[in-house]
């Protein structure tokens, strides 16, 4: 119980002893080429196997697989709800004209509660802290993807998705679906689950299709019962019309970045996130409009390294007393943390981010050219059919 | 603590601890310290935090300062602190699954008399008869129009876990808060009623308007036509007990006396357009709750010297014996007024009395209660009573200024 | 699911009022306060003067004319703190003059207690550190909706926010095997919006940021009235990106304001919570949402809006470091004065 309140917003703090921490610290804070236990560039993720629509039953699911074995599950379902907003059914009856721009706004661009996500990791009740601060951050920055109504007439497919994800689930005023995205852990999870999640939501959401919609305007909805003429959630721009495949409109992806001394190092494993100075998860999307990248939520996430366990410096060892001091075992000034420590004796982390830092790993994941777009466009080339 | 220099003769000359940690070490002597002073120190005897063994502690009250609610109070009472806030929401006669008109007749003749009292100007302090008594204790405890909840999981004391289910402490609270709401009749069941007059002129009787045979008794029969019940306003009383330093219940139940006086029921009506209630926000239709009465707590906790008396086996002693006993002054106790939390600790035996008072000024016992011992007898009891009387004087004039 | 340990309503369930003047498009629902503030302005931590009219004063919940955060109110605890804003201009005039049942804004206010450092549970792992545990509650009444007896999932996530904010600041490992608790009750909270816009124009909880901040601010004041060893105080800031324009709002790109209310502003596009430790020109949280790419900065300002963004609310946490450095300075005092 209480190793999981001590676990509350990281993964689990691994047991590893201030020798190795600090060993691994060393080599990830290399300056410029920090070395990763498993030989990765910092910017690389790790292996994994994807595939979607593996669930029949749903409106569109994923399946995304790391080397180590853990798994992850998506499914997304759709149903039809009546929009029932206290004023608004009242409004629509008095008086329609006047009500258009009063609460047209609530009825175009939809509601954030029509999304609703649930995370089950094993080990975890789903109202323990770290489900319920994965969900609120990978709903947020979800429903929160507004792209700016463009207005261009000819942007058809764009124009559906103006008020972004919200408005898409707007079928007419008094009706909208209601999505529920079903994120499933099938194992316990070995590093901090959130990539893994939002990658696999992200593909998910991508193969989710709803059916067609054969009613028109204001009458009670009904759909075609004909599969293949169903529409895709997130619509694609037909081939032809197609000048760059950036612009699709796409569902945010959530990246975990750490840093560690001065380096920036992507998808961290358990044990690289144990020794990281500062994590942060970046919610990104494509801008339609501009073709870049654009941030949509920042979230700090507590570094394990502040739970773990001190080392002692030999020169305060009272098994060590007598013994002459060594020459190496003076304390020097950390640059990056700013505290007193002796190299090779492990401090647990302390105190925040600079906001240099905090600008140096946005600025990798959003520069052009940068991680987010090759993870963008990795996502991108999974077949989804 | 404020007159710890006070005790220092009376504890032992050999002690040499500093009276905060004598007074955690042994908190029964300490304080037994305090209330007998050695006859040749010339002290009065007082308690532990200084006040006297009948003195309340300073109370202050106010109002209204919270937003987002119907009506608010906060009360504290030296360090324990309770903030109400009264949250109206309604409940459609629709969504009551045993609802039927009928049940609506009984109120709806008396409130025929009521306005026929207002319009003859005679005043509106009609007799309840027992069938009308009956009818409002069945709308508000039936169908659970006061929703009374208090919360302790504010971090108020180191025993509550914030997020735990409720404690026991929590719900009893409640439910004395409940019970009392009850039993006083405090909230009126027609201040709750939203009421609807359906129209005399329905389309049949417009119809029938022009057959002058049938007008008249139309006419009648329209007027007669009954006024009906839509639906009740539901009274959500949350009570906050932001900080706990004994006495719960004194303060909680002052601070939703406090904040039911303060609440506001905006002006509702049965809107046959969109079928539903629809309210009015202008403070000036909206009306205050009339309450009856006022009834003020007033706590007791009974500290008995004999410190052994809270473990001791229980033998009911014989009340002659007893009373010889008191005589030659063995049984040694003093009844301490609004506990705090330290003297709270040491008393096994407590007295609630809540008291209102009449307009002629004769006092009214509302609710007696005292458990957990035998030393109060109700010579005791009358003293209590008039303590309490005294109080609700004093409870009156702070609550009327805020 | 009946809940039998607390007092349950009617088993139908209630319908809050609707009222009538909402129905009535704009006419009756009066006007939006505007913000009187400069774009950079923080709202006060409530400072009342004495010569203050009374109904300004009575908005004040514990009747205090001086600044309002205090701490030590609470004895039962090790440590505590109450923090309450400066009510808004509109809300001051409305109860100066109440004419409608419907607030036009809400000032936060919120209870803030600290119990510990004591020893863990037998049951409970060794832990090197001391392990805190944070719990963020609002009060039944504090928002325009009612809110339930059991957390949901907004109020656990910002549980999870204030730890990671205040963890970053505690030197936890001078109290091995021990735990703090840390309790907030929220009394009052802010609006997401104004209440007269279509109840979803923008639905996102920016309300729950102001929150957030009030809470970092409040919980270090309460940490170092329980004389808790921290790296420093760290104080809260919001701040956020605000288009006032209805009509189009890619005509007129959004400004960035520090410690926005929500309820004064036609949307909100994006905003940003810090915790922030000025002596070590540290942030232990960042909380940032929404689009910030189209800030309209100075001319010259070669900062991207995210940067602009969490400059800003920095600038915020430092004025409100201010206030909790006087409350700090009080709680010491009478600390000094008890003993």
């Amino acid at each position: 119980m209480s190793n999981q309140r001590q676990a509350s917003s990281a993964s689990q703090t691994p047991h590893l002893s201030p020798a190795e921490l600090s060993y691994l610290y060393t080599s990830l804070s290399l300056p410029r080429a920090p070395i990763r236990p498993d030989g990765r560039s910092p910017t690389q993720f790790r292996p994994l196997s994807a595939e979607s629509n593996i669930l029949p039953g749903t409106n569109g699911s994923a399946r995304i697989g790391f080397a180590d074995g853990t798994q992850a599950i998506v499914g997304v379902k759709a149903e039809v709800e009546r929009t029932n907003l206290a004023t608004d059914t009242l409004a629509s009856q008095s008086d329609v004209n006047d009500s258009e721009e009063h609460q047209g706004s609530a009825a175009v661009s939809g509601h954030g509660s029509w999304v609703q996500m649930s995370i089950e990791i094993p080990g975890f009740r789903d109202d323990d802290a770290l489900p319920v601060f994965l969900s609120e951050m990978m709903r947020e920055s979800l429903v929160g993807s507004v792209t700016e109504g463009s207005g261009k007439a000819d942007a058809a497919d764009a124009a559906e998705m103006a008020g972004g994800l919200k408005g898409r689930l707007v079928i007419n005023k008094r009706w909208h679906w209601r999505l529920y995205i079903d994120v499933l852990l099938l194992s316990q999870p070995l590093s901090y689950p959130l990539p893994l999640l939002s990658l696999t939501t992200h593909l998910a959401l991508l193969s989710t299709k709803l059916p067609k919609l054969k009613s028109q305007g204001e009458e009670d909805p009904f759909f075609d019962d004909d599969w293949a003429v169903a529409e895709y959630l997130y619509p694609r721009i037909s081939s032809q019309k197609t000048k760059l495949p950036s612009q699709y409109v796409r569902p945010p992806v959530t990246l975990l970045v750490i840093s560690v001394g001065e380096n920036v190092i992507f998808d961290p494993n358990r044990e690289e996130i144990a020794v990281a100075d500062a994590v942060l998860a970046i919610s990104l999307t494509r801008d339609s409009e501009a073709g870049s990248l654009k941030l949509l939520s920042i979230r700090t996430i507590d570094p394990p390294s502040r739970l773990t366990q001190p080392a002692v410096p030999n020169s305060e060892n009272v098994n060590m007393l007598g013994a002459p001091a060594p020459t190496e075992d003076i304390a020097v000034l950390n640059p990056v943390t700013g505290e007193e420590e002796v190299p090779g004796v492990w401090r647990p982390r302390r105190g925040g981010i600079k906001r240099s830092v905090i600008a140096n790993m946005v600025q990798t994941v959003l520069k052009k050219g940068g991680v987010g777009e090759d993870v963008l466009e990795g996502l991108e080339g999974v077949e989804v059919e | 603590m404020v007159s710890a220099a006070t005790v220092a003769p009376a504890a032992p000359q050999s002690l040499s601890l500093p009276p905060p940690q004598f007074a955690r070490l042994q908190p029964h002597a300490y304080l037994l310290a305090h209330l007998s002073p050695p006859v040749a120190s010339n002290q009065p005897s007082a308690r532990a935090n200084g006040r006297a063994p009948s003195q309340f502690r300073v109370t202050s009250a106010n109002s209204g300062s919270l937003t987002h609610t119907n009506g608010s109070g906060m009360v504290r009472l030296g360090d324990t602190t309770a903030v109400c806030g009264v949250r109206a929401e309604l409940l459609h006669t629709e969504d009551i699954p045993s609802w039927s008109v009928s049940q609506s007749s009984n109120a709806n003749k008396r409130r025929r008399l009521a306005d026929s009292i207002k319009l003859s100007g005679q005043s509106g302090d009609h007799e309840e008869t027992e069938a009308e008594v009956e009818e409002d204790r069945a709308h508000i405890e039936d169908l659970n129009l006061l929703v009374p909840n208090l919360s302790l999981s504010t971090g108020c004391a180191p025993g509550f876990l914030p997020g735990a289910p409720p404690a026991a402490l929590t719900q009893a609270l409640s439910h004395k808060i409940l019970s009392l709401l009850h039993s006083t009749r405090l909230v009126r069941a027609e201040d709750l009623r939203v009421w609807y007059q359906p129209p005399n002129l329905g389309p049949e009787e417009l119809e029938r308007h022009n057959d002058e045979e049938h007008m008249d008794v139309d006419a009648d029969e329209a007027e007669s036509k009954p006024a009906e019940i839509k639906a009740f306003w539901v009274l959500y009383i949350d009570i906050m007990i932001i900080s706990l330093a004994g006495n719960p219940f004194d303060a909680a139940w002052m601070s939703v006396l406090t904040a039911l006086r303060d609440t506001k029921l905006p002006k509702a009506w049965w809107d046959v357009d969109n079928e539903t209630i629809l309210c009015s926000d202008s403070i000036a239709e909206s009306r205050k709750l009339s309450l009856r009465g006022l009834p003020i707590p007033s706590s007791f906790g009974v500290f008995e010297a004999d410190a052994a008396a809270g473990w001791r086996a229980v033998v009911i002693p014989d009340g002659e014996k007893l009373k010889a006993e008191e005589k030659k002054g063995t049984v040694q106790k003093w009844i301490l007024a609004d506990p705090d939390g330290y003297e709270e600790g040491l008393s096994q035996e407590r007295a609630c009395i809540i008291v209102d008072k009449e307009q002629n000024g004769k006092t009214v016992i509302v609710s007696m209660e005292k458990h957990g011992g035998w030393t109060v007898d109700t010579e005791d009891l009358r003293q209590l009573v008039d303590i309490s009387a005294r109080r609700w004087d004093e409870m009156k004039q702070i609550m009327d200024q805020c | 699911m009946n809940d039998r340990r607390r007092v349950n309503g009617p088993p139908g369930g209630t319908r809050p009022p609707v009222y009538a003047s909402l129905l009535e498009t704009g006419t009756g629902a009066g006007d939006r306060s505007q913000r009187q503030r400069q774009p950079a302005e923080l709202r006060k931590i409530c400072m009342h003067d004495d010569n203050l009219s009374a109904p300004a004063y009575q908005t004040n919940l514990w009747h205090f004319r001086t600044s309002v955060l205090k701490t030590g109110l609470i004895p039962s605890a090790s440590g505590s703190s109450y923090l309450e804003f400066e009510p808004s201009a509109s809300l001051t005039a409305a109860r100066a003059n109440p004419k409608s049942l419907i607030p036009p804004s809400s000032a936060l206010k919120l209870a803030c207690t600290v119990h510990g450092p004591k020893p863990l549970p037998r049951s409970a792992a060794f832990s090197p550190n001391l392990v805190l545990t944070t719990h963020v509650k609002y009060a039944p009444f504090a928002a325009r909706k009612r809110k339930g007896h059991v957390r949901d999932s907004s109020e656990r996530d910002l549980g999870v926010h204030l730890e990671t904010a205040l963890r970053g600041a505690i030197i936890a490992e001078r109290w091995p095997k021990s735990g703090l608790d840390i309790t907030i009750t929220i009394l009052e909270a802010e609006d997401d919006r104004w209440w007269g816009d279509a109840p979803d124009s923008h639905d996102a909880s920016w309300g729950m940021m102001n929150v957030l901040a009030g809470c970092i601010s409040a919980a270090s004041a309460a940490i170092a009235d329980a004389h808790i060893d921290c790296l420093d105080l760290v104080a809260g800031g919001v701040a956020a990106l605000v288009s006032n324009d209805s009509t189009n709002s890619s005509s007129s790109a959004p400004r960035l304001m520090l410690d926005a209310d929500p309820a004064e502003h036609r949307s909100i596009v994006s905003a940003c919570v810090v915790a922030y430790m000025p002596a070590r020109d540290e942030i232990t949280e960042l909380w940032l949402k929404g689009d910030s790419s189209k800030a309209s900065l100075a001319a010259g300002d070669q900062r991207t809006g995210h940067e602009a963004l969490i400059d800003g609310a920095v600038d915020a946490a430092r004025g409100a470091y201010t206030v909790l450095a006087e409350a700090v300075r009080e709680s010491l005092q009478r600390a000094f004065d008890q003993s």
